[in-house]
């Protein structure tokens, strides 16, 4: 397939947003103490609570993910499938007003938001599936958790990374045939670019990798194998990947806290990478320094 | 009922053909041997349950939905005029989706209060393309042939490849090809891979003489192809896309007003004589063995 690397790469050199990271990952479930533990369990402590609805904020280093038990999507979600999904990735702007209003330009779908007095009013666009992106500018002076969420008692605001994790990116799961198509909306959105195919991260060396303009959050899309048995064509954020400088040294630590990992001919943990099975969230490490 | 006895699995009809219901349309297409179908908005919003009724209907039809049609007036607007058409825009990808479309057709704008700046119009087909890739969609630009600034499909492929989305393609029309006499040739520098839909019709006269005219013939006096006076160029078009290497659907696109007044089995039968005279005689395709697999393109 043709994917005009040359093409991209030159386009996504422009960082026109003034994307600076991720402010968050947001998960929706049914089931948001499961998750919880899943969270503690990979390193991360829950900080703050939600002011109106039944949502946690859990951090590790410079990671947020917010826990929502609250969506109003999930109230037909019996115990059926309670997996929680990755509903929403927020990116850090220069200015999260000018942003929403050039991605509406671009082809974006906007959100309407539903927000509550008192509350941010955080500007969303519809991603793949039924995900959301945010884009979120008040990150350096305060935080949008000093507005929306107040501090679990006890807990100190910013806590360590215990095995000093970093958010990598995210997997993106497409259907048959669809690569030109995600690339170009990220490219066209967001200004994300195609790594070359010789550059490859984690344990998977599948799809083609994405790089946000700001070099911080890559986007591994991924086509199912027709030897797949379910392709049912659904579109979706997989799993979030997490950095770490020593993969088989942070396997060996989360396998202390009870984390499981694959261990298929594939995806056995390795130096490149490893991916936790189990019930619930599934994480993907990946060798990747942050520094 | 199945009387499958030739190849006619590229070929399709479009609902707005026959009259009657959305149901009584689908059934005479699968009574007739078809397995796709070209919907239009209409036949959701027209639905007298409603578009999840309609929705439904086209599912349990067990039909593959060919494409959807049709945004028109798109491209080329400003201001409040074309905020308007991006929500329009955004309703018929909605109701495309809803109903397991990958194609939404696009016509060229007739609109005088569109520009005629060719980058403008392709910048908003590059939009309309990515508003269409979280749905996975397909969009089909077509040239009508009393468009504005765009009115055959040379001109649309320029757009189409200004534009540059990978999900943004061609959508050929014969009739429109046919009344314009817009020269064939010209789909030899076309890429097969971005013709997202072909339609096929045919009229009874040899000359069209006025836009007036063409308008006219267009929506009321289409006939299928082969029924009229131009088979020899219908399969001629179809031919030269077989060999350029489009594997992609056929559609019969007949705006006909004597067949609003025919039973829709009947209209159905005369489509599938059609496709049968296409899809045998023309394009001598053998019948599939049983399990023939489908193979992807390479990545």
């Amino acid at each position: 397939m043709n994917t005009n690397i040359q093409r991209e790469g030159l386009r996504a050199s422009v960082n026109f947003l003034g994307i600076d990271g991720i402010e968050f990952i947001e998960y929706t479930t049914p089931r948001p103490q499961a998750l919880g533990q899943m969270l503690e369990a990979m390193g991360f402590r829950p900080m703050a609570r939600h002011r109106s609805r039944e949502v946690l904020l859990y951090r590790q280093g410079g990671v947020n993910v917010i826990v929502n038990a609250h969506a109003p999507e999930l109230a037909g979600i019996t115990a059926v499938d309670p997996t929680p999904v990755i509903a929403a990735i927020a990116f850090r702007v220069r200015d999260a007003a000018e942003a929403y209003r050039q991605v509406l330009e671009r082809g974006a779908w906007a959100v309407p938001t539903q927000v509550e007095v008192m509350e941010l009013n955080i500007p969303a666009i519809h991603g793949v599936g039924s995900s959301r992106i945010y884009f979120v500018d008040r990150y350096k002076e305060f935080s949008i958790y000093d507005v929306d969420f107040v501090p679990i008692p006890g807990v100190a605001t910013q806590t360590p990374a215990p095995t000093r994790l970093h958010l990598f990116g995210a997997v993106q799961y497409i259907g048959i045939d669809r690569y030109d198509d995600w690339i170009e909306f990220y490219s066209e959105l967001f200004g994300f670019s195609m790594l070359p195919d010789s550059l490859r991260f984690g344990i998977l060396p599948k799809g083609h990798v994405l790089r946000s303009p700001c070099g911080q959050f890559h986007l591994q899309l991924i086509e199912p194998e027709l030897t797949d048995l379910e392709l049912d064509g659904r579109e979706y954020f997989s799993r979030i990947g997490l950095g770490t400088a020593d993969v088989l040294a942070t396997v060996a630590a989360l396998r202390e806290s009870g984390v499981k990992f694959s261990e298929s001919e594939q995806t056995a943990p390795s130096s490149r990478g490893a991916i936790t099975t189990g019930p619930g969230a599934s994480f993907e490490l990946v060798h990747h320094s942050n520094d | 009922m199945s009387q499958i006895t030739g190849n006619i699995d590229g070929f399709g009809m479009d609902t707005i053909s026959m009259a009657g219901s959305l149901v009584a349309k689908l059934k005479a297409m699968r009574g007739a041997g078809f397995s796709q179908v070209m919907l239009s908005a209409r036949d959701l919003i027209g639905h007298a349950e409603g578009v999840d009724a309609a929705v439904q209907a086209v599912r349990d039809s067990g039909l593959r939905v060919t494409g959807f049609q049709v945004l028109r007036d798109f491209e080329g607007l400003t201001g409040k005029l074309r905020d308007y058409k991006i929500d329009i825009a955004k309703s018929m990808l909605e109701l495309c989706a809803s109903v397991g479309s990958r194609v939404l057709l696009v016509c060229s704008s007739t609109s005088t209060h569109a520009t005629d700046d060719l980058d403008d119009i392709a910048r908003d087909l590059r939009r309309l393309a990515m508003l269409a890739v979280p749905h996975g969609i397909k969009v089909a630009f077509e040239a009508l042939s009393w468009g504005r600034t765009i009115n055959v499909y040379p001109q649309a492929w320029d757009v189409v490849s200004r534009a540059d989305a990978p999900n943004l393609g061609l959508g050929l029309d014969s009739f429109h090809s046919l009344a314009m006499k817009t020269p064939l040739d010209e789909l030899d520098v076309i890429d097969p891979d971005k013709i997202f839909l072909v339609q096929l019709s045919d009229f009874m006269w040899n000359e069209i003489r006025s836009v007036e005219e063409r308008i006219d013939t267009a929506r009321h006096f289409r006939v299928f192809p082969g029924e009229g006076v131009h088979s020899e160029s219908s399969a001629d078009m179809v031919l030269r896309l077989d060999r350029l290497g489009y594997r992609g659907d056929y559609s019969f696109e007949v705006f006909n007003d004597d067949y609003q007044q025919m039973p829709p089995s009947q209209v159905a039968q005369r489509a599938y004589s059609s496709a049968l005279w296409l899809g045998e005689t023309v394009l001598q395709r053998s019948v599939p063995l049983p399990g023939q697999m489908k193979l992807r393109r390479v990545s």
